[in-house]
């Protein structure tokens, strides 16, 4: 009559993972590790996994938590021991309830969450492992002529669809998302952070294996260092420029050649042309080729752009059309690591502001400031110092703290030095030039110098022009990226 | 495998087969309503005249003093929510403890929304109320205190007769749950000065879905349920006889029986705290003297307690669970908090409450499962290194 007992609320498979569990244990020295959940909200559950030819030999799992997650742990070592790692990272919480069952009761599905988290944690550090010091910056190319490819997921729109666009046009295809900082949305959840939970469904809903990456210290390293360091130095970055100079393609391609696979794929709107070349996106308002020039050629010429094709609207169309929960969701913003836009208050945390003077081109205190951080060339608010006609930053001198303002013909430039060139094409290709994100390119000419810099020409004259920011040569047509490279200082 | 054994009598008491058997010429003879003057009436009046008067003897009360309401909860609410708001606009101040049921915890948050401050007063250890303490937070606008005679999750009895006493000497009104103590700790309202004290049908071996309040002579107590002016108007609403009846039997019986019961619990429960302390890492919550006979309540370390529980149930063991998990987030118990128990080691308790039908064998086999199922779970533990 024990049966009477047995708490309904549980179904019959769950109450035998629970008195029953299978693949409970550690592995002593395992591939990876990962866990999720927090001893403070109650769960924790923890995977050790043994991986040998991307097969996944061994599962072992321990969880602290109610039944559901013990059960659910259980069922999930269950179906992926045995499995390829793609096979293994596609199993959904829909699978993982199915194995279970049927539905959890109510309240308990974060069980599932808790789980495929720590398994897919276990991945991540696999893959870590593999790359030591991570995702060093060695690029290795592979052929471009199979149909399989790493599609980079950032839990948005975009990079949804051009997932499903890939699996569409036959590709395997097999997700990543990567963990770059800490400030993501969410990231009180026990959990990983909302966004790469978000990702994971949605790219197990499409039926696609999905996997994380730990970018944080390159990412740190090489964007975010950068970012800081740029504007005490008085430049101003572009921090997503940095990003895929050094980080997401390269992470993308380690794991495409880990699992062997040709491709690699983001959502970015720009096409590739032969060369490779980087060419005008289809739907020219979201165009960003302008961010793409330094991602090196051996890169490019596995990548993939599949919304180069397709205009915005299309690609929410057909998110919702395929219903995709993501077609919903917003623009993301301009600096991932800041969520709330306020990029000054960042820098201030990270380094000290020394007050210093404002001064006019030839030299005269105008008034003080409270940190070069806060200036920009080619800045006209905020200045702090009233004047008959409008001031606008012309210059910023991090050494002596000085921030120089002039009227707005003082800033007009007409040559500009250009550093670190990454060139598709033959530099006498090049015919126009863009120095700013939300810029129109200008006419020019260029010319090397003799320290393997470059200068250009400018046909007219351009206002703000701020060291740091990238400048993009592009063709007669204007159609293609020649090449880009880095704003240098003027005189330097 | 053999019947399942129930150790969950702190949730709900087996009905006393004597209990059910004065019930049913209520529920299944002739019916009247106790307020109609024809003879079906008269009838159900007696069994309910009867019943009030057992009700009043398990305590010491006069028949008049007692109140039926529809369980251990709206005689809370009753009493917290009635004496608050019957003791006039100039006392608008409330002192509570941190270890009630939910029933006066939550009548009392209800009195802060009416814009009542509410002192909560904080507890030792081992879950007491200190007197001193108690004392100094009453104030001249004191409306009303509430302590619950015992503990229901860890079963610490307080001392009830010294904090009564101290609202006595103040006129201020005091209010006792004594949901989980009646029928295992005397009462005698004649000794213990509270104003109005709760008891529930349940726990005491009677049905489910009636209780009572006592409403000391003088009180004045403002309603929550208003109607036909039942229960001298403090609850209005037809009584629920064949309920109220079962309460009056239950209560006689506890009455007759309680020294017998209270024995044989201690016994049981004895042998179940020596028990389960020999498995590592059980600590016993709540005061060790100052208890319910029937309570063992226990942190397992490493264990989580809903996953325990559930795997006692498949094994035929019904015990409680200390803490509530649901979506993504467990809810560790106030009690327990207020206590001074980590918010994680709070997800890992468990209640054992044994009851007068409990035997010797029952006992000794649940501490087999007992140790078997927390050595499984712990194996599968990543928070227990044993």
């Amino acid at each position: 009559m024990a049966g009477l007992f047995v708490s309904d609320r549980y179904r019959p498979q769950v109450v035998d993972h629970l008195v029953r569990p299978r693949n409970a244990g550690k592995i002593a020295d395992p591939s990876g590790r990962g866990e999720s959940g927090d001893a403070a909200c109650g769960d924790v559950a923890c995977f050790t996994v043994g991986i040998s030819d991307d097969i996944l030999e061994q599962v072992r799992y321990k969880v602290y938590g109610c039944a559901a997650c013990i059960a659910a742990g259980s069922a999930l070592a269950e179906l992926v021991e045995g499995k390829h790692l793609l096979d293994a990272a596609s199993v959904s919480k829909a699978d993982l309830e199915d194995a279970l069952g049927g539905p959890l009761p109510a309240g308990k599905e974060h069980a599932l969450t808790l789980v495929v988290d720590a398994l897919h944690k276990a991945f991540e550090d696999h893959w870590n492992r593999k790359a030591g010091e991570m995702l060093s910056e060695t690029k290795r190319g592979q052929g471009a002529g199979g149909r399989s490819v790493v599609a980079a997921m950032s839990g948005g729109v975009d990079s949804a669809v051009t997932a499903l666009l890939l699996r569409e046009a036959g590709y395997d295809v097999a997700t990543v998302t990567f963990r770059l900082h800490d400030g993501e949305r969410g990231s009180r959840s026990c959990c990983s952070p909302d966004t790469v939970l978000f990702a994971r469904d949605t790219a197990h809903r499409m039926g696609l294996p999905h996997f994380t990456l730990n970018l944080k210290g390159l990412f740190d390293r090489r964007v975010m260092q950068d970012f800081v360091g740029s504007y005490s130095e008085g430049r101003t970055p572009n921090p997503c420029v940095a990003c895929n100079a050094h980080v997401k393609f390269h992470a993308s391609s380690f794991l495409a050649d880990e699992l062997g696979f040709h491709h690699i794929a983001t959502g970015h709107y720009a096409r590739i042309e032969e060369g490779p070349t980087l060419a005008r996106p289809v739907d020219e308002s979201k165009d960003q080729t302008y961010v793409l020039w330094p991602v090196p050629r051996d890169l490019l010429s596995r990548t993939v752009f599949p919304l180069g094709d397709y205009r915005k609207t299309e690609v929410r169309a057909i998110a919702e059309e395929r219903g995709l929960a993501v077609a919903y969701t917003p623009e993301s913003q301009d600096i991932c690591f800041i969520p709330d836009g306020d990029y000054r208050r960042f820098i201030r945390k990270k380094v000290e502001a020394k007050p210093g003077d404002v001064v006019d081109r030839e030299g005269r205190v105008l008034g003080r400031h409270a940190g070069v951080v806060d200036f920009t060339v080619g800045q006209r608010r905020k200045i702090g110092v009233s004047a008959p006609t409008p001031l606008y930053v012309s210059e910023v001198r991090p050494r002596s703290g000085q921030v120089v303002v002039g009227r707005r013909q003082d800033l007009e430039v007409r040559e500009v030095r250009v550093r670190d060139l990454n060139w598709f094409l033959d530099p006498e290709e090049a015919a126009s030039v863009q120095v700013r994100y939300n810029g129109s390119p200008v006419p020019c000419t260029v010319e090397e110098a003799d320290d393997g810099w470059w200068v250009a020409f400018l046909d007219e004259p351009v206002i703000g022009v701020a060291p740091g920011q990238s400048a993009v040569f592009y063709s007669l047509d204007g159609e293609r990226v020649v090449g880009g490279g880095v704003v240098a200082r003027r005189g330097s | 495998m053999s019947d399942p054994v129930y150790l969950d009598n702190a949730a709900t008491t087996p009905l006393d087969p004597r209990v059910l058997e004065s019930m049913l010429p209520h529920l299944g003879g002739p019916r009247g309503n106790p307020s109609s003057l024809h003879a079906f009436g008269g009838s159900a009046r007696e069994g309910l005249e009867e019943a009030r008067a057992r009700v009043a003897s398990l305590i010491g009360a006069s028949p008049e003093e007692i109140v039926f309401t529809s369980g251990g909860t709206e005689a809370d609410d009753l009493a917290v929510l009635g004496l608050a708001r019957s003791s006039g606009s100039e006392k608008r101040h409330a002192v509570v403890s941190c270890v009630e049921h939910a029933a006066v915890r939550e009548a009392a948050r209800r009195l802060q929304y009416e814009g009542f401050e509410v002192t909560w007063i904080g507890v030792d250890g081992d879950g007491l109320v200190d007197p001193a303490e108690f004392a100094a937070s009453l104030r001249p606008d004191t409306a009303m205190a509430a302590v619950v005679w015992a503990n229901n999750e860890v079963g610490t009895v307080e001392p009830v007769l010294e904090l009564a006493e101290i609202c006595a000497g103040t006129d201020i009104p005091f209010h006792a749950d004594a949901v989980q103590a009646a029928g295992r700790v005397p009462i005698d309202v004649s000794e213990t000065p509270v104003s109005t004290l709760a008891l529930s049908g349940h726990k005491l071996y009677g049905p489910q879905g009636i209780g009572a309040l006592y409403v000391r002579e003088g009180v004045s107590l403002e309603p929550i349920v208003y109607g036909g002016g039942q229960e001298k108007g403090l609850r209005s609403g037809t009584q629920n006889v064949a309920g109220i009846v079962g309460l009056g039997t239950a209560a006689r019986l506890a009455r007759e029986e309680m020294d017998d019961r209270v024995t044989h619990e201690r016994g049981l429960r004895d042998r179940i705290m020596a028990g389960l302390e020999e498995i590592p890492d059980v600590l016993v919550n709540g005061h060790r003297e100052l208890r319910l006979s029937n309570n063992v309540h226990l942190m397992v370390s490493g264990v989580e307690a809903e996953s325990l529980v559930l795997f006692l149930d498949s094994l035929g063991y019904a015990i409680g669970s200390g803490s509530a998990c649901s979506s993504g987030g467990h809810k560790a118990s106030p009690v327990l908090l207020a206590m001074g128990l980590p918010e994680r080691e709070a997800f890992s308790v468990v209640r054992i409450t044994v009851g007068k039908d409990n035997t010797t064998e029952e006992v000794d086999s649940f501490l087999e499962a007992f140790s078997t199922a927390v050595a499984q779970l712990r194996e599968i533990s990543p928070l227990y290194a044993g």
